[in-house]
């Protein structure tokens, strides 16, 4: 199931959007929605879902940031990483290329906290933090409009 | 360290000199052992330790043009040199009269770095004067010029030495001058210019992103302090990914009979060229893998937009023409007849009349609008 939605987002990588247009990532992120929902909306456990939106959201927001991005990629490389357990072929990816000795305690943590952190250097980690941040304050945005007009109407019933 | 001055390279006659001149003291003495020289001639008048230009082998250019290199290397001479010593102005001396002495070659080499030193110096020396107070104010335009002159400035921190090594780190010294004023002695012993250059870039740049990412992250403005503002950004970092884990769940929760009916109509107006770009690559997997979706095939025809013009205002109306390429897909798509063609949602017949949905449609379609237009 999971792996539809991000396959969907995942190919248009290709397309060049800055994350500036929040109706890509709108649409993106309510195309996941529909399918991760539609797959199975009683057969699955509200939590399961839950994890699913949330594997989904990341992922269209990974995928409407672009492909430029590290941490984008480093994103979608690890949502899907489970999925493709089966069919993983060792491929050439030279990852962590300057393991950094991480001596400042608060530098370490951005590291874990921003995705594909571990492998740049600073000023490198600081600028895909603050895109990340951006993304992810859109994000946040959006899914607590979807939220709160989907119990409005809900309620206005 | 220098070799003392007898055990002279095997250089001059009065061998009295080393090649390399540690100190000013050393020096002094070499310029006394030149100023009376025992094999002095060759020059107009060797009045040994008289009248400066006397001493000078050379054409008159040359000591003229000497003379007012070191006339404006002079307050910086004497601002380089901690203890004033007499003889400065005859520090050009031995190496100017180098073409009386057999060892030239070296003094020549000094000669000819030192003018070049000089005439690069007096630009650069008044700019680092000037710098001496206004720090950071012109750090940024006036880096780069002084950077290649100030390389040979001594700012009298360290011993007035002449060596290469020396000028090396004047040039640290004089570029810390540009900055605050604290760096110039934390960055002393650095080996080559190239890296100090380097790690000021990076420390700049640093600096730029940390105000980036200040701006971005609300309160922290206000914060000064790498430390704090670090700890302020991995805080919003973590709280938004918190928001993200509850608003999944809270998704989740809700009713999945919701109709996102007309959503994928505007979506599709709004940025119809790009999901036509896009959408063949992506969903084309969908079908695929569920032939029999309801919605893959309705995302699917809608990233056919060309077909129909989808307005906004009235979803109602307008999909209606494409009902009909629906109703060909199947049987599947009749319980969306009711609604415009492009709801995500499989729509539960049994909570809407016909009444009901245009209703519906249309407060979830405002509703929709609010989300798009944030």
């Amino acid at each position: 199931m999971y792996r539809r939605s991000f396959k969907d987002t995942k190919s248009s990588l290709g397309s060049p959007n800055p994350n500036f247009s929040k109706p890509m990532v709108a649409l993106r992120f309510l195309r996941a929605l529909s399918l991760v929902r539609c797959s199975g909306p009683g057969a699955r456990s509200p939590s399961y879902r839950a994890r699913g939106i949330r594997r989904a959201a990341y992922a269209c927001m990974a995928a409407s940031a672009g492909p430029r991005r590290a941490w984008s990629r480093a994103l979608l490389r690890k949502i899907r990483r489970r999925p493709g357990r089966g069919l993983r072929r060792p491929r050439a990816v030279i990852r962590r290329r300057r393991p950094v000795g991480g001596g400042d305690p608060l530098e370490v943590a951005l590291r874990r906290l921003v995705p594909g952190g571990g492998c740049m250097e600073y000023c490198r980690l600081l600028e895909e933090a603050a895109d990340y941040v951006k993304c992810l304050a859109m994000q946040v945005r959006l899914m607590q409009t979807i939220v709160d007009s989907a119990s409005h109407v809900n309620s206005i019933d | 360290m220098e070799p003392p001055r007898s055990s002279g390279v095997g250089i001059d006659n009065s061998g009295e000199y080393s090649p390399e001149i540690a100190e000013t003291l050393r020096f002094e003495e070499e310029i006394q052992s030149l100023i009376h020289p025992s094999s002095f001639d060759g020059s107009a008048a060797p009045t040994g330790g008289g009248s400066f230009t006397a001493l000078l082998g050379l054409p008159a250019n040359q000591a003229v043009e000497l003379l007012h290199d070191s006339g404006a290397r002079e307050p910086l001479a004497s601002r380089i040199r901690v203890g004033e010593h007499p003889v400065h102005r005859p520090f050009h001396l031995p190496l100017d009269c180098s073409s009386a002495f057999p060892s030239n070659a070296t003094l020549v080499d000094r000669a000819a770095r030192f003018s070049v030193f000089a005439a690069e110096g007096s630009p650069a020396s008044s700019s680092g004067r000037l710098k001496a107070e206004p720090q950071d104010s012109d750090s940024p335009p006036l880096d780069p010029i002084p950077t290649g002159p100030a390389k040979r400035k001594d700012t009298g921190r360290s011993k007035a030495k002449v060596t290469a090594k020396k000028s090396k780190n004047a040039e640290e010294n004089t570029d810390g001058d540009k900055l605050p004023y604290v760096h110039v002695r934390a960055r002393r012993g650095q080996a080559t210019d190239n890296h100090s250059l380097a790690e000021r870039a990076r420390r700049e740049k640093i600096n730029a992103r940390m105000k980036l990412l200040q701006e971005l992250v609300p309160g922290c403005s206000k914060i000064t302090g790498t430390a704090l503002v670090l700890d302020e950004i991995i805080n919003h970092v973590q709280t938004l990914q918190r928001q993200v884990e509850f608003l999944s769940m809270r998704l989740a929760a809700v009713n999945p009979r919701i109709d996102f009916s007309s959503l994928d109509s505007y979506l599709s107006a709004e940025c119809g060229p790009v999901t036509v770009r896009n959408g063949p690559g992506g969903v084309v997997v969908d079908p695929s893998l569920w032939p029999t979706d309801a919605t893959a095939e309705a995302t699917r025809r809608l990233l056919v937009p060309q077909f129909w013009h989808i307005d906004l205002v009235p979803p109602q109306l307008q999909p209606q023409q494409s009902l009909t390429t629906w109703e060909r897909d199947g049987a599947a798509h009749s319980q969306l007849l009711p609604n415009p063609t492009t709801s995500l949602f499989l729509y539960d017949p049994a909570n809407s009349g016909d009444t009901n949905v245009p209703h519906r449609t249309a407060k979830l379609k405002t509703a929709e609008d609010r989300a798009l237009n944030l």
